[in-house]
């Protein structure tokens, strides 16, 4: 049972579809595994383990009686709980949510569920997902599992989600990233996660933090699980006006394992200049793995991302505060307190201001345009740092010092900016044994060459691999 | 930052605008980079689907 868990989703669903293993048998590895764990991981919000059993004798009843089967039959799956689920509570991470139950499914979750997931339950998350470090003052902090002492942040907003499926307690976790929330969980917990391109997956149903700048997808172990997963997921949905009418390509054949002669762009100043000297040297030696299977890599510059913190700072306290305007007049005093104070700083941003920040973003998105006009992704770390401690306020990168969350956000924000894929996976580990991620940044809707890279990645280093101390 | 609260149909109190001072500081000092940006022209991002 206990090496179930690790099994990778292709596998569990290759497994359950050739009976080779029950929905019911793998469902409750995992309820068992959470049931151990998360009282010290604190991933969880909600568990809905009766329904998930329920549920998973349901995949196995399809299976003996040979109905159709979709391509994530039976394997689990968790909840950043802010998608909607239909009569299962949706809390946002928050105390004004606590007993919200809605009455559908976010599209997403309801395409999963289609394709034969089986919801293990709710995931922490920073209150709202307005904060980059993975907070929650409700639900308690989740805990990375990379640190034994649990003193460690898990990186957020998608805090339990990242935890979750670094210490398996389930294979796949859905997040949402608005300025680097699937991409920094990742990196900080030794995982694999997929920002899709702005418009590739439908927020319908999801909670918003800023709507022009949030974007839904998967965290797993590999790119290989993110890509099956995505597949099922993403495409036009008429409820989000943002979603695009492009046809959702087979990313798990785009996995060849072959990248030679693909052209990888190194975004050195800003990216990897900006980073602790560990991290560099991590995503320096990728960079040099990556030419060891045949890519080409530059190096690449892009200017506009310099004002991109005060851009975004605009645009994300603006589109907040608009959503949560009505519940800061009526219930300020039951946010979380950082949460509160960012809010409120929404209503010192002038409409001037917004639209010059919107201005930025169409800056930015010409130039990370015109860079992968000449290259097929884009590289640079995730993360400036690996995983600091809960209740660190600053930081020192080379000889600047910085506030944390600051520096958690700021080689990860640009993607949201544009609007471009990323994907951030495992690349190393720092002196403290945390681990280092980098991001693949790719065309707009060019998800799986993202994927096809991450994937020759992981084909020859074994970074995902590892196990956390915690699980 | 009382009048900009008001317009924006707020009402914190003298300590909580207190509170709030120091990031905010910050905050509008980086606003004013926005301002000073020489961003020409440019069209602003105002339609987010992209296909």
């Amino acid at each position: 049972m206990g090496g179930l868990v690790w099994t990778s989703v292709v596998d569990l669903a290759r497994m359950i579809a050739t009976k080779e293993v029950s929905p019911v048998e793998v469902t409750r590895a995992f309820l068992e595994r959470v049931a151990a764990l998360d009282g010290t991981l604190k991933s969880f919000i909600t568990v809905t383990g009766d329904s998930a059993l329920d549920a998973a004798r349901a995949a196995e009843a399809d299976l003996v009686a040979g109905r159709v089967q979709g391509p994530l039959l039976g394997v689990p799956l968790g909840l950043k709980d802010l998608f909607n689920t239909a009569g299962v509570r949706t809390t946002g991470g928050s105390k004004i949510l606590a007993d919200s139950v809605p009455t559908a499914d976010a599209t997403v979750v309801r395409r999963l569920r289609a394709a034969g997931a089986i919801v293990l339950g709710k995931l922490n998350m920073h209150e709202f997902a307005y904060g980059p470090e993975g907070l929650n003052e409700h639900y308690g902090h989740a805990r990375n599992p990379w640190d034994a002492q649990q003193t460690r942040v898990t990186g957020g907003s998608s805090s339990g989600s990242g935890a979750a499926v670094a210490a398996a307690l389930v294979p796949v976790a859905l997040g949402s990233d608005t300025g680097g929330s699937i991409r920094i969980p990742a990196a900080l917990c030794g995982i694999t996660g997929i920002k899709p391109t702005y418009g590739r997956a439908s927020r319908a149903g999801v909670l918003p933090l800023a709507w022009s700048m949030d974007h839904v997808g998967p965290m797993a172990r590999s790119a290989a699980d993110c890509a099956i997963v995505l597949r099922a997921m993403a495409g036009y949905d008429p409820a989000d006006p943002t979603t695009s009418v492009l046809p959702v390509p087979d990313y798990g054949a785009a996995l060849t394992g072959e990248i030679k002669g693909l052209r990888v762009g190194l975004l050195r100043p800003f990216f990897m200049d900006g980073s602790a000297p560990e991290v560099t040297a991590a995503v320096q030696s990728a960079a040099r793995a990556l030419e060891g299977l045949g890519a080409v890599v530059d190096e690449v510059r892009l200017e506009s991302v310099w004002p991109v913190a005060a851009a975004s700072f605009a645009i994300v306290a603006s589109e907040a505060l608009a959503y949560h305007a009505e519940w800061m007049r009526t219930r300020s005093g039951d946010y979380q307190p950082d949460v509160r104070e960012r809010l409120k700083m929404g209503a010192f941003v002038t409409g001037v201001q917004y639209v010059r920040a919107q201005q930025v973003r169409a800056r930015v998105r010409a130039e990370v345009d015109e860079a992968l006009a000449r290259r097929d992704v884009l590289l640079a770390p995730t993360t400036p740092l690996p995983a600091p401690v809960l209740g660190q306020t600053e930081t020192r990168i080379g000889d600047a010092k910085t506030d944390v969350r600051s520096a958690l956000i700021r080689l990860t924000r640009p993607f949201n900016f544009s609007g471009h894929p990323a994907c951030s996976l495992p690349c190393g580990v720092s002196g403290d044994g945390l681990p280092i991620g980098m991001q693949l940044v790719g065309r707009p809707f060019d998800e799986a060459t993202v994927l096809r890279v991450a994937d020759a990645y992981q084909r020859a280093t074994d970074w995902h691999r590892r196990r956390p101390p915690l699980a | 930052m009382r009048s900009a609260m008001r317009l924006a149909g707020f009402a914190w109190s003298d300590a909580e605008l207190d509170a709030l001072r120091p990031g905010l500081e910050r905050a509008l000092a980086s606003l004013d980079e926005l301002e000073r940006l020489p961003l020409g022209d440019t069209e602003p991002t105002t339609q987010y689907r992209i296909f």
